[in-house]
């Protein structure tokens, strides 16, 4: 086992590329042509985004009744769907926002990434809302201005706050982003050969010249963002689950859902952001950017949350208990033991057992591995939604409404659709704009920072 | 080459270190309108060059709690004032719920107005006719060059002087940038044919986009889920019925709700006999009664029940209740008459409900006391 | 100084001594103080206790909490302040002793304790499997023994790496923290609902532990940046403390200043908005009389007063302003902690009297006390641990 230096700090980039190199590398893949491989994985996403959408039309056309929601389990795919995606995003900001103010400068090479992903993520979870209210056309209720029947919107409603959350969400993620964006769009703009690309990058990089006269400006402004982005991630999934929590039902009341909420779902995110780095730092040949030391610390970060759903999990099932209240009590047993005990241990192995093994260092270096617990930790983060959901429903206080929810083909369609859906926008988006950003790489390259002397 | 006009001098570097020294340098030398260009934000040039700390944050600041404020605002008159409504059991202001909208539409203002304002303003981007866009100079330092660039409109500019300055600095590919010709050259054509069509199919295009976005995409109709029910309404015709009728007659044997069948048609000395008045003589009975009498009977039998009909002869004048014969009825005799009607008086089921018709029976027999009382009566 | 000496000249030297006299002339008249309360009024006086208790116990495991979170994020710029929070974490031995008031008085306490009420109370029978002297006091003992094992295994390799230099101490200290924070996070949520939940056995908080979690390592922090300020402005550390350092501080305090206030605010909305008569009693007890009022300042002084103390850049890097608001978040923690006990034991309002100042007093000196006394001891600076120099080079 090789042994740490503790004494010296690790190089976040490994084997000192010169700063062209790094220019040359980031901006490759997108003056070449996309190959094979490309369009094969994008048909798949399109197929995939397809079978979603025929789902989608035939439910807008004969109504929810398509779905599997019954009478008690009024909440079914839609929800956990939503709540999924978003708690996908939300590593992406963590990583490009809270990391940053932490000053960890591993986060560098997987933020730009990462920030992508909460975008496209959150645009897939804005997408349910919409399906589950049956009328999407008339999703323009939920805005807030003078309509002709002088009605407003509930401001006491949780769900209203979630159009809030997720919009300002989404607004300021893309503001993140293209701020971000904007000295890369300039590198790419002054190595640009043909005319199209190079107008496309003028416009966009909005005649950046990397002065230090705005640079200063830029770094305060991004560490303002960054300032204003934590506390957002963190109201986002506080919101979402509100939905759930403001509600007197046992198994959705507990005071607990907030940040076990976002630690959820920032668990699920890292490990979906580590799923897809994986296969990016291989294509595009990132190894020596996207480190196996960064993509260990992202395995530390799957089990600390990890660790911190299990307990919430724990927490809950001895509040209950310890409150005494017997509907309570019986919501958790019939959870764990219930006709839905299946889901349960699902989430329960997948989301606090199977990570455990990141406390081996073997097991958090190596690649096919850590895939693979990943994998199942998105499985186990899906499965929690859909336990919290359906189970705390589908026995509710009156015996005889019992009644156990089973998805239909419509549904599980509309699921792998909004996987397709999201697929395709990585996958665009690896193809047309820098994944890793060329100026935050640079500036913690090696030998790029001015040795701290003081003169 | 002479009539170029000289935006600036340029010299590029190679490390981190010399940028520094350099623009220290340069600072030290009281240059004030100098530049320095790096692929990415070098530590502790903000000090070298002596810039200020960016008063972006207080933009957020300013423009976050005002959007905060604006935001409760907002909540409190909507659901407060203008349409207050109870929800949950909370009241009209319930504070704590707006809490996290609050929050959300503050990060979403300032956030919004600080990067406006940083590109916008303090920027003035987009420009990208700047004279160092599309020079070597700046290939170079948006990949992996250090560069500085002294403005010549400088005060203290001096071409010789500021070369000699960048060499003794160790500058590489010293170079002078000029101004391009047509940036200088450039005439706003306000009124060329082509951009004032150009302008005027932009209208168009805007307007119709906006008319039908607003319109016809955007347009909502009214509610009208409950006018127009897909139910069968009375009178209908509908289909699912042989005879093609909408309404349906009762099945045999059921009575309608309230409309409980009189069992004494045509058989006014049996609804005497056996029917009994229901209702107590209560005061709330008596005043129904009265205010029937006087809306029903009083147009023919006057309010005193003695025949002065104020129709006056339009219509034949009944005699009055206070006669013997009437007095002496039993109040199911007087009930089966209003019931049913007699002579030239016709029903009046239909106007009265059955209490309706006894409180108007005991409202008759206290006219009839008020005129024939007893001697029991006035002790 | 554009390269700093590979060997890091430290001299130890006696802390100020006015930092000592003060500490004991507090820690004496607090003891004199809590010694007679408890002859005059023992019920308000084991009240006390248990706010010095969790008081104590915050100070002690948050920084303890922090000397963990140290190793196991890596993180350098703390390693040259890591010794003063070991130093603060000392008080941790001494915590059973301080449990003694409230503990021989827990009959007066805790509600639960009293056989003939369980018996008729539904919930609280229910609840007595988890809910009784014995296990509570074996609970107790668990939990203060955990803290106090890593506690010393921990400082102790710290101490040892002053003189041996060696990196495998490190390696060793990460592994124990590793094995610490789930303890942690199990020992440190029982604890709070042992001492301050179950002083109302019916109500229930599943986010308690978060809570009290929230304000223990808020105070700690506050207490190690308070003492690291202090002391580095009488040039106790080294030359190289800088804004970068005293701005990390503050960052981390303005940051858990802000978490505290979102666990707070989640607890009070999901109570408030569903509105359930078992958990909205918890809330409405301290909505009632001068009760009100103490819930109004706490929003005031545990959030708007340090978020707009601390919000701005220049705010984290001045010490003199860091000092101000690292003792006015401890003065909200012992606020907060008053607000969870005292209504327990009277309703409607309260004033705090000299029982409380007391043991504030008692808590204050006990704490700068064992600082002394570690401190007189040890080095200030651990000098041997590898990461020291790049945590005094350290820059943002």
């Amino acid at each position: 086992m090789s042994s740490i230096d503790y004494t010296q700090e690790l190089p976040v980039i490994e084997g000192r590329p010169t700063l062209k190199e790094i220019n040359e590398l980031i901006a490759k893949p997108l003056d070449q042509k996309p190959d094979k491989k490309f369009y094969i994985a994008l048909s798949i996403t399109l197929t995939m985004l397809l079978a979603g959408a025929i789902a989608l039309g035939f439910t807008f056309y004969y109504g929810v009744g398509l779905w599997g929601n019954n009478n008690p389990v009024g909440w079914g795919f839609p929800i956990v769907n939503f709540v999924f995606w978003v708690g996908i995003g939300h590593a992406g900001t963590l990583i490009s926002a809270i990391l940053f103010l932490f000053r960890q400068k591993w986060r560098n090479g997987i933020a730009r990434f990462a920030e992508g992903m909460t975008i496209f993520a959150v645009m897939t979870a804005g997408l349910f809302p919409l399906i589950h209210v049956g009328r999407p056309w008339l999703a323009g209720y939920l805005i807030p201005y003078p309509n002709q029947h002088s009605l407003w919107v509930d401001f006491n409603s949780p769900l209203l706050w979630d159009v809030f959350a997720v919009s300002t969400y989404f607004t300021v993620s893309f503001i993140f982003w293209y701020v971000g964006l904007i000295p890369d769009f300039a590198s790419l703009r002054d190595r640009a050969v043909g005319k199209v690309k190079k107008t496309i990058y003028s416009i966009f990089s909005l005649g950046w010249r990397h002065s230090n006269r705005h640079w200063s400006h830029y770094e305060m402004v991004y560490l303002v963002l960054a300032g204003f982005a934590t506390p957002l991630v963190l109201s986002v999934h506080t919101i979402v689950s509100f939905d759930f929590a403001v509600s007197i039902l046992p198994g959705w009341h507990a005071t607990i859902f907030p940040p076990y909420f976002v630690a959820g779902a920032v668990f699920s995110g890292f490990a979906m952001v580590q799923n897809v780095l994986i296969f990016i730092r291989k294509i595009f040949n990132y190894e020596h950017i996207i480190t196996l030391d960064t993509l260990e610390k992202m395995n530390k970060i799957i089990i600390l949350t990890g660790s911190m759903v299990g307990y919430a999990y724990a927490m809950e099932f001895f509040t209950a208990w310890y409150s005494g209240v017997q509907p309570e009590q019986f919501t958790f047993i019939n959870r764990a033991f219930g006709p839905y005990a299946w889901a349960y241990w699902i989430m329960v192995s997948c989301n606090v057992i199977f990570p455990q093994l990141f406390w081996i260092r073997k097991i958090r270096r190596s690649i096919p591995v850590m895939f693979v617990i990943a994998v199942l930790v998105n499985v186990g983060m899906w499965f929690e939604r859909f336990v919290i959901t359906v189970t705390s429903l589908h026995r509710d206080f009156l015996p005889s409404s019992w009644a156990y929810f089973k998805p239909t083909v419509v549904d599980v369609a509309i699921l792998i659709g909004s996987f397709g859906f999201f697929f395709t926008w990585i996958l665009l988006f690896t193809k047309s704009l820098p994944v890793v950003s060329i100026a935050e790489i640079k500036a913690v390259n090696e030998g790029a920072q001015p040795s701290h002397g003081e003169h | 080459m002479s009539d170029k006009i000289l935006y600036s001098l340029t010299g590029l570097f190679d490390t981190p270190d010399e940028i520094i020294a350099a623009a220290e340098k340069v600072q030290s030398e009281g240059y004030t309108k100098y530049d320095v260009n790096t692929p990415y934000p070098v530590h502790g040039m903000d000090s070298a060059m002596k810039l200020p700390m960016s008063r972006l944050p207080y933009v957020a600041m300013v423009v976050g709690i005002t959007g905060m404020f604006l935001a409760l605002f907002f909540m409190w008159w909507t659901n407060s004032v203008d349409y207050p409504l109870v929800i949950g059991g909370k009241p009209y202001f319930a504070f704590p719920a707006y809490v996290p909208i609050m929050f959300e539409v503050t990060v979403l203002s300032a956030s919004i107005a600080t990067v406006v304002t940083m590109i916008a303003i303090v920027f003035k981007f987009p420009n990208n006719s700047h004279p160092l866009m599309d020079t070597e100079y700046m290939k170079n330092v948006s990949v992996d060059k250090y560069g500085i660039s002294i403005a010549a409109d400088d005060p203290k500019f001096d071409f010789d002087k500021v070369k000699s300055l960048l060499e003794s600095l160790g500058a590489k590919n010293i170079t002078p940038i000029y101004y391009k010709e047509e940036d200088l050259n450039f005439k706003p054509k306000t009124f060329e044919p082509k951009f004032v069509i150009a302008m005027i199919v932009l209208f168009a295009a805007v307007s119709a986009v906006t008319y039908i976005t607003l319109n016809k995409l955007m347009y909502l109709p009214p509610f009208d889920w409950m006018m127009e029910q897909s139910k069968v309404i009375a009178q209908e015709r509908s289909d699912v019925f042989e005879d093609g009728r909408g309404m349906r007659t009762p099945v045999e044997g059921t009575v309608a709700r309230g409309f409980l069948p009189y069992k004494f048609k045509n058989n006014p000395e049996a609804a005497g006999k056996y029917l009994v008045n229901p209702l107590a003589a209560t005061e709330e009975n008596l005043s129904l009664g009265e205010k029937k009498f006087d809306i029903y009977c009083s147009p023919c039998h006057g309010y005193l029940a003695e025949g002065d009909s104020r129709l006056k002869g339009q219509f034949p004048s009944p005699p009055s209740l206070h006669s013997k014969k009437v007095r002496n009825w039993s109040d199911g005799r007087i009930y089966h008459v209003i019931t049913e009607g007699q002579n030239a008086m016709p029903s009046y089921a239909y106007q009265l409900s059955r209490k309706e018709r006894w409180a108007v029976v005991l409202y008759i027999r206290a006219l009839q006391r008020s005129l024939n009382a007893k001697e029991s009566d006035l002790q | 100084m554009s390269d700093s000496p590979d060997v890091i000249n430290y001299t130890k030297k006696e802390l100020p001594s006015n930092f000592v006299k003060f500490g004991y002339a507090a820690f004496v008249a607090g003891l004199v103080l809590v010694i007679l309360s408890l002859f005059v009024d023992n019920v308000r006086s084991a009240f006390s206790g248990v706010m010095l208790l969790m008081f104590v116990a915050s100070i002690g495991v948050g920084s303890l909490f922090w000397i963990v979170a140290e190793y196991l994020s890596g993180a350098v710029w703390s390693t040259p302040f890591r010794r003063v929070a070991e130093f603060l974490g000392a008080v941790l031995f001494v915590l059973p002793v301080i449990a003694l008031p409230a503990y021989f008085n827990m009959h007066d306490i805790f509600h639960w304790t009293h056989q003939e009420v369980v018996k008729s109370d539904h919930y609280l029978s229910a609840k007595a499997p988890y809910l009784n002297v014995p296990f509570f006091t074996i609970r107790s003992i668990v939990f203060i023994g955990i803290w106090v094992l890593f506690y010393y295994l921990i400082t102790k390799n710290s101490r040892l790496q002053d003189s041996t230099k060696d990196q495998n101490l490190t390696r060793k200290n990460i592994k124990l923290s590793a094995v610490f924070v789930p303890l942690f996070a199990l020992s440190i949520t029982f604890f709070a609902i042992d001492w301050l939940m179950s002083l109302e056995p019916h109500w229930f908080s599943t986010i308690f532990g978060v809570y009290y979690f929230a304000g223990t390592v808020l105070a700690a922090m506050a207490a190690i940046t308070y003492i690291v300020v202090t002391l580095s402005e009488k040039g106790y550390f080294f030359e190289g403390v800088k804004a970068d350092h005293y701005y990390s501080f503050g960052a981390l305090l303005f940051g858990f200043v802000n978490f505290w206030a979102y666990i707070a605010f989640s607890q009070f909305l999901l109570i408030w908005y569903a509105n359930l008569p078992e958990e909205t009693i918890w809330y409405l007890q301290r909505w009632e009389g001068y009760w009100m009022y103490f819930s109004i300042a706490l929003i005031f002084i545990h959030f708007i007063i340090p978020y707009f103390g601390l919000l701005a850049q220049p705010s984290k890097m001045s010490p003199k302003r860091l000092k101000f608001m690292s003792l006015w978040i401890l003065f909200a923690h012992f606020f907060d902690i008053m607000w969870m006990t005292m209504p327990t034991y009277q309703e409607f309002g309260y004033i705090p009297g000299w029982i409380e100042l007391g043991y504030a007093l008692f808590a204050i000196g006990l704490i700068l006390v064992v600082f002394n006394w570690k401190a007189s001891k040890e080095n200030l600076v651990p000098v041997g641990d590898p990461k020291l120099k790049r945590g005094i080079n350290f820059r943002l």
